[in-house]
């Protein structure tokens, strides 16, 4: 972990807490047996167990000594005994977590076998058990603590070695020929060093609660030497007498144990993704393109303007969807191509109310379904919109609930929306994977997703956007998981359903290709917005230099292969740091200092418009007589 | 550079219920200065063979040879290197693009000698050698990939696999990037197996394109001929369903009758027969005399048939049917 | 495109193929293996123990000063001077007759002493383990809910703090402040010994916050991620209400890593009752062990490492049984 993150780490007051209580514990166990060491062996006859007086704030023990001079003083040994336990189990776990990485396979998988099994055990049971080996007292102690932590230690180890060893950038080292020894070194163990740091720092903390513990019960530090463990065991029973004698090593113990497990924690969280956090709303500029679309009665998605922030990192908002327009017609299908962090699968989700919870939704105007769902509470969205937008998601290996059978997960639509009984909404769900040309429907529905391949379970998610008559259908990278062949037949799906049912359909994709296909209208974005809109029949007149590139530096069946494929210099700018003006410029060959201010979108034909101040006019020579010869 | 040759490479995992074989008998040779395209879907255990190769995972028999001499050593191994799917994966986060290169240079070298290859090799797939000491994680897709491709390159192999290295890239730089292979592979007259799910940009890549089929290689043949005239029932469902301008999904292909299985078949359970015959166009369902296609595997006479297909009915051209 | 990696397959594989016909048979067979597998470990460690001990375990439970011929017939008596072999086989012929030897110190059989103790140990343990899963259960679905997506930062930051707080104290410093809080400033509820409800609470309250607090904050923080599955998404686009996506879709998901959990802090508790029954002077086998350890009574001891760690070994069973009853997918009966 580097230095930011460090510093990061005790930027957090729990984390800054932890580590200043930490020194103070450092400078204490240094100093502490030095001041009073020796005052803390001495024995005051005149005032035995006495409880707090002005001399002794803490009170005296059986022999007199000052109590609160020995739990001072008792810091450097509790505090030693503790990291040279934590030291020794480090080091064993670590030892026996690389081990299986060494060794060779049956031998690797025999120490694995082992730490599996003592990890099912608990910790002070394993402690007890050494214990019992190693004899009662100190040294006996730090043993039985480090080796009944070390399973555990190696067990994450090995977890987390198995985890980076799996990743293909050892697998690259090893084709290039990489040695085992040089792998560990360079590649695995840097890699876990973060939780490993992390986990230590816990494990001191629990080291230091568990040798208390032993020591309370006797097993651990012998008199006369001392630690907190063992003042708190005897403090315990006088606790009537003075409850101080008790209480006070006790707090010293919690107090030391909760700075490690503190600052582990709060090292864990800088390590790991930070929450995002909930800020006043962004302020949202005027539409810049100022009639986009024309209201349209017969629309059945319309939105002007739409804006989609996230809280960024500097406290300000990145806007990943920056002010779309779109509409799309009863019936329609129309496609939304960009690649990826264009916004495109954002710009679905916020129109189908489903954004993540952090991001914040803003438009000129919205209408969904003839619903304006904006500034309405969740339930009256939801009682709104009910069942008249169908999503199907890109993944359909993670979008199906694996707890719960396909038919019933289907069904539960018609049970919430239309209260039907739970014979008839699973009746319905047979029929509706029946529509979709899932084999065997009956016997399907009872099975659970993990049952079904990639194209079934998608054709399953249609199923059940289907359960009610929805108007707008949202599929968002439908097919990008998909084989192509399968990918061919969910698309001839999602055509025969919108004929049938009449639904608008919104596809979603990177490939332009597929869009071309299902598609009657292309709207392209990029960086947020939209570039161009144009009838698919048009491709080959694309007005604007990226949808241009977009289409010739695809390969397809009738690539030339003689010639080098066009290429877009660059990458997409990042949601966060986006040019002024034109997003696309620093990528364009065309590109002047009228690229500077944002264009609008504004029309370059009938039904064709595009946000680019040099629009293009020369048809597109890449393989026209397919684009043209197909759809015009 | 040499020649990468399979021979009846089989690579099993688990056993009992669990058992899969992956790569079932794969006959396949890389010729020395050529590019062997190798599609097919996921599943079908075209990067599983590629990593058999480099030895990721253990084969269950046959042989890989290099111009005929089997590898065994891990040293025999680095003659091959592979270039993996993802470069946001296949670079160490915490090694400078520099030293991830450097590392798989062979032999020892002074270190100012390590420096200067890795600027060529920085150079040569078009990354200023000024980034050598930068980490990978500032990097876009598109120059990880070039990264990646440096490293393979400074292994000195003797062939390269790359395995659909442009599968993760955004559209707009997956172009460059084929560019590059396709650049490097004239000048240096690089021997290679280009993995891919996509038949246009194997298509792109390749001289020679062989076609995967849960395991086995149903097809192989020069490009050209492979895509003008295929000779497996499969290819030409691939070839149908590639998505293409102009070519309307109402437009049927034989693939799209509905009295095909729609479900592709688990590989932990391959169909008896011919692999393909459920969701075979040409196959029994379609044709029901055809028993032959569920009874007999017609993977050996495969070497006899035009492309080396495994079809009963490879001699026949696919015709669409009128609709 | 994704081949499967090449797991290393279970050793038990190729006799589970017999059984290939019902995959719970298959399952079942597998894992009562790894629990005979396991307790013969825990037998053998158990029976190596008083091996391990570096001298004489019989001088050093005995004392310096007693005399050799006592010692020896001690010795003798233990069947210490028998080869190793021979010994191993009496011991685990006597443990099937239920004959876990006898206490160097009080000559009483170790079986008479666990089975008069352990009633007090499990009915603590147990009860502790009810008020843990009650508890933790709603208050950490309900914590999740609450602050899902980075709501109420106060409410999740008060959460996290307090709860990472308490479950980092041990249960013997807790037990130890409830001491004094409870019985010596208020005198409310009895501090010492085992008797009507009343003497369970403190005992059950030191035993149970702890892993409450920690469940409450893992039930949390699964439900969260959970939360952001794609799956959830989709019962969401389904426009279902709040209360049924929570209850049908996330909960049930992030039931199987509770249940890991779940059995893993039973585990813990049976054995954290060793400390909290010393705290409280619980009738129970953690006195009893403690005790016997200091008194060098190698029998007692060993024998209640056996009960301790089979005790474990049938939670985790339980707990295994159970994630594959939970998980349609039984990637846990897949092996």
């Amino acid at each position: 972990m580097g230095r930011e993150q460090w510093r990061a780490a005790l930027r957090n007051p729990v984390g800054a807490v932890a580590a200043g209580l930490l020194v103070l514990l450092a400078i204490l166990a240094i100093v502490a047996p030095i001041l009073w060491g020796d005052a803390a062996e001495e024995t005051d006859p005149a005032a035995l167990s006495q409880g707090s007086t002005s001399e002794h704030p803490l009170g005296t023990d059986a022999l007199g000594r000052d109590i609160l001079l020995r739990v001072l003083v008792a810091t450097r040994y509790s505090l030693g005994l503790a990291l040279l336990a934590t030291a020794i189990c480090v080091t064993a776990g670590v030892v026996l977590g690389v081990l299986p990485a060494v060794l060779g396979r049956r031998a690797g998988r025999l120490v694995t076998a082992a730490v599996n099994l003592a990890v099912a055990f608990p910790g002070l049971l394993l402690a007890l058990f050494f214990a019992v080996i190693f004899g009662v007292g100190a040294r006996g102690a730090v043993l039985a603590i480090a080796l009944a932590g070390a399973p555990s230690f190696a067990r994450l180890v090995q977890t987390n070695v198995a985890a980076v060893a799996g990743r293909d950038y050892v697998a690259a080292a090893r084709v290039a020929g990489v040695g085992r020894f040089r792998l560990i070194a360079r590649h695995l163990l840097p890699n876990i060093g973060e939780p490993l740091v992390v986990n230590a720092t816990v494990m001191a903390g629990t080291a230091l609660l568990s040798f208390a513990g032993l020591s309370f019960l006797g097993l651990g530090v012998q008199p006369p030497a001392y630690d907190w463990g063992r003042l708190l065991g005897e403090g315990l029973d006088r606790i009537y007498i003075n409850p101080a004698a008790a209480l006070a090593p006790g707090v010293a113990v919690v107090v030391a144990g909760l700075a490690f497990t503190l600052l582990g924690e709060s090292i864990a969280q800088v390590v790991g993704v930070r929450a995002v956090r909930r800020r006043r709303a962004p302020e949202t500029e005027p539409a810049m393109t100022a009639a986009a679309a024309e209201p349209d009665g017969d629309a059945v998605l319309a939105a002007d303007d739409l804006r989609v922030a996230f809280p960024a990192r500097d406290g300000g908002w990145t806007h990943p969807v920056d002010g779309v327009s779109l509409t799309v017609r009863r019936g329609e299908t129309v496609g939304i191509v960009g690649e990826s962090g264009s916004g495109k699968s954002l710009t679905a989700l916020a129109v189908a109310q489903l954004a993540p919870d952090a991001a914040h939704v803003t438009a000129g105007r919205l209408e969904v379904a003839g619903v304006a769902p904006l500034g309405r509470t969740g339930a009256e969205v939801r009682d709104l919109l009910g069942t008249r937008v169908a999503m199907v998601f890109q993944d359909p290996m993670t979008s199906f609930n694996p707890s719960m059978r396909v038919g019933r997960q289907l069904a539960e639509v018609t049970r919430v929306h239309e209260r039907q009984g739970k014979r008839a909404a699973l009746a319905r769900a047979v029929d509706r994977l029946r529509t979709v040309r899932v084999p065997a429907p009956e016997r399907r529905a009872h099975q659970y997703p993990h049952e079904f391949s990639g194209g079934m379970r998608q054709r399953a998610m249609i199923a059940m956007g289907l359960m009610s008559t929805p108007e707008l259908i949202i599929a968002d990278e439908p097919t990008t998981a998909l084989d192509v062949t399968v990918q061919r037949q969910v698309l001839r799906l999602l055509k025969d359903v919108q004929a049938e049912t009449g639904a608008a359909v919104v596809l979603i994709s990177h490939d332009i290709a597929v869009v071309a296909q299902l598609c009657e209208r292309v709207v392209v974005m990029y960086a947020g917005r939209v570039v161009e809109e144009l009838p698919v029949g048009r491709l080959g007149a694309a007005a604007h230099p990226y949808t241009r590139a977009l289409l010739a530096s695809v390969p397809d069946l009738a690539t030339d292969r003689d010639r080098p494929l066009a290429t877009i210099a660059g990458r997409p700018p990042d949601p966060a740091d986006r040019p002024e003006g034109c997003a696309f410029a620093p990528r364009c060959d065309f590109a002047d200092d009228a690229c500077r201010v944002r264009p609008g979108l504004s029309a370059v034909a009938p039904d064709q418009r595009a946000a680019c101040w040099h629009p293009r006019s020369r048809p597109l020579d890449l393989t026209l007589d397919a684009v043209t010869g197909g759809q015009a | 550079m040499r020649e990468l040759s399979f021979e009846g490479t089989t690579v099993r995992f688990g056993t009992g219920r669990s058992a899969l074989t992956a790569v079932d008998g794969v006959d396949l040779v890389v010729p020395q200065g050529q590019v062997v395209g190798l599609v097919g879907e996921s599943g079908s255990g075209k990067s599983t063979l590629a990593k058999a190769a480099v030895g990721l995972v253990p084969t269950t028999g046959g042989e890989i040879r290099l111009d005929g001499a089997p590898l065994r050593t891990g040293r025999d191994r680095r003659r091959l290197q592979l270039v993996f799917q993802d470069p946001h994966a296949s670079l160490d986060p915490r090694m400078t693009i520099g030293e991830s290169i450097s590392e798989a240079l062979p032999g020892r070298r002074r270190r100012s000698a390590r420096a200067a290859e890795v600027a060529r090799l920085l150079e040569l797939v078009g990354l200023d050698p000024a980034r050598a000491k930068s980490l990978p994680s500032g990097m876009s897709g598109g120059q990880r990939q070039r990264v990646a491709l440096a490293r393979a390159l400074a292994a000195e192999p003797e062939v390269v696999l790359a395995d659909e290295i442009t599968s993760a890239l955004d559209v707009s730089v997956q172009g460059s990037v084929l560019n590059l292979v396709r650049d490097l592979q004239r000048e240096l007259g690089l021997t290679m197996l280009f993995i891919s799910h996509n038949l246009s940009v194997v298509r792109y890549v390749s001289d020679v394109i062989a076609v995967m089929y849960l395991g086995r290689i149903v097809e192989a043949g020069p490009a050209d001929a492979v895509l003008s005239a295929p000779r497996h029932p499969y290819t030409r469902t691939l070839l149908d369903a590639a998505p293409a301008f102009g070519v309307a999904l109402d437009d049927p292909v034989p693939a799209d009758d509905q009295r095909l299985d729609t479900e592709a078949p688990s590989p932990h359970d391959p169909p008896p027969g011919c692999r393909f015959h459920r969701r075979c166009p040409i196959g029994p369902l379609t044709r029901p005399e055809r028993t032959i296609c569920a009874e007999t595997d017609p993977q050996s006479g495969a070497a006899d048939r035009p492309h080396r297909a495994a079809c009963h009915f490879a001699a026949e051209i696919l015709e669409v049917p009128a609709p | 495109m994704t081949a499967p990696v090449a797991a290393p397959p279970a050793p038990t594989r190729t006799r589970v193929s017999a059984w290939a016909g019902n995959p719970w048979a298959g399952f079942l067979f597998r894992r009562l293996g790894r629990l005979l597998v396991s307790l013969a470990v825990l037998v053998t460690l158990a029976f190596g123990m008083i091996h391990l001990i570096p001298g004489d375990p019989v001088r050093a439970a005995l004392g310096v000063t007693a005399p050799p011929d006592l010692v020896d017939a001690r010795r003798e008596a233990l069947g210490l001077n028998d080869p190793l072999g021979t010994q191993f086989v009496n011991y685990v012929r006597a443990l099937f007759s239920g004959d876990l030897g006898v206490s160097m110190t009080s000559g009483v059989p170790v079986s008479d002493t666990i089975g008069q103790r352990l009633p007090a140990t499990a009915s603590l343990a147990i009860v502790a383990f009810v008020v843990v899963m009650l508890a933790a259960i709603p208050l950490g679905l309900a914590m999740a809910v609450l602050t899902r997506g980075g709501r109420r930062r106060g409410a999740e930051l008060g959460f996290t703090s307090t709860s990472a707080v308490v479950a980092a104290i041990p249960e013997f410093l807790l037990a130890v402040g409830l001491v004094f809080v409870f019985g010596v400033s208020l005198g409310w509820l009895p501090v010492a010994g085992r008797g009507g409800g009343s003497s369970y609470v403190l005992p059950v309250l030191a035993l149970s916050l702890g892993p409450a607090l920690l469940m409450a904050r893992i039930v949390r923080v699964e439900a969260l991620a959970v939360m952001d599955e794609d799956f959830v998404r989709t019962a969401r686009a389904k426009r279902l209400p709040p209360l049924r996506v929570y209850v049908r879709h996330v909960f049930p998901n992030a039931l199987t890593s509770t249940l890991t959990i779940g059995g893993l802090l039973l585990s813990g508790m049976i054995v954290g009752t060793v400390l909290v029954e010393n705290v409280f002077a619980w009738p129970g086998m953690g006195m009893t062990i403690v005790s016997s350890i200091l008194a060098k009574d190698y029998p007692v001891v060993q024998g209640i490492v056996l009960v301790y760690g089979a005790a474990v070994l049938l939670v985790n069973l339980v707990v295994d049984v159970l994630l594959a009853v939970a998980d349609p997918r039984s990637t846990i009966r897949e092996g």
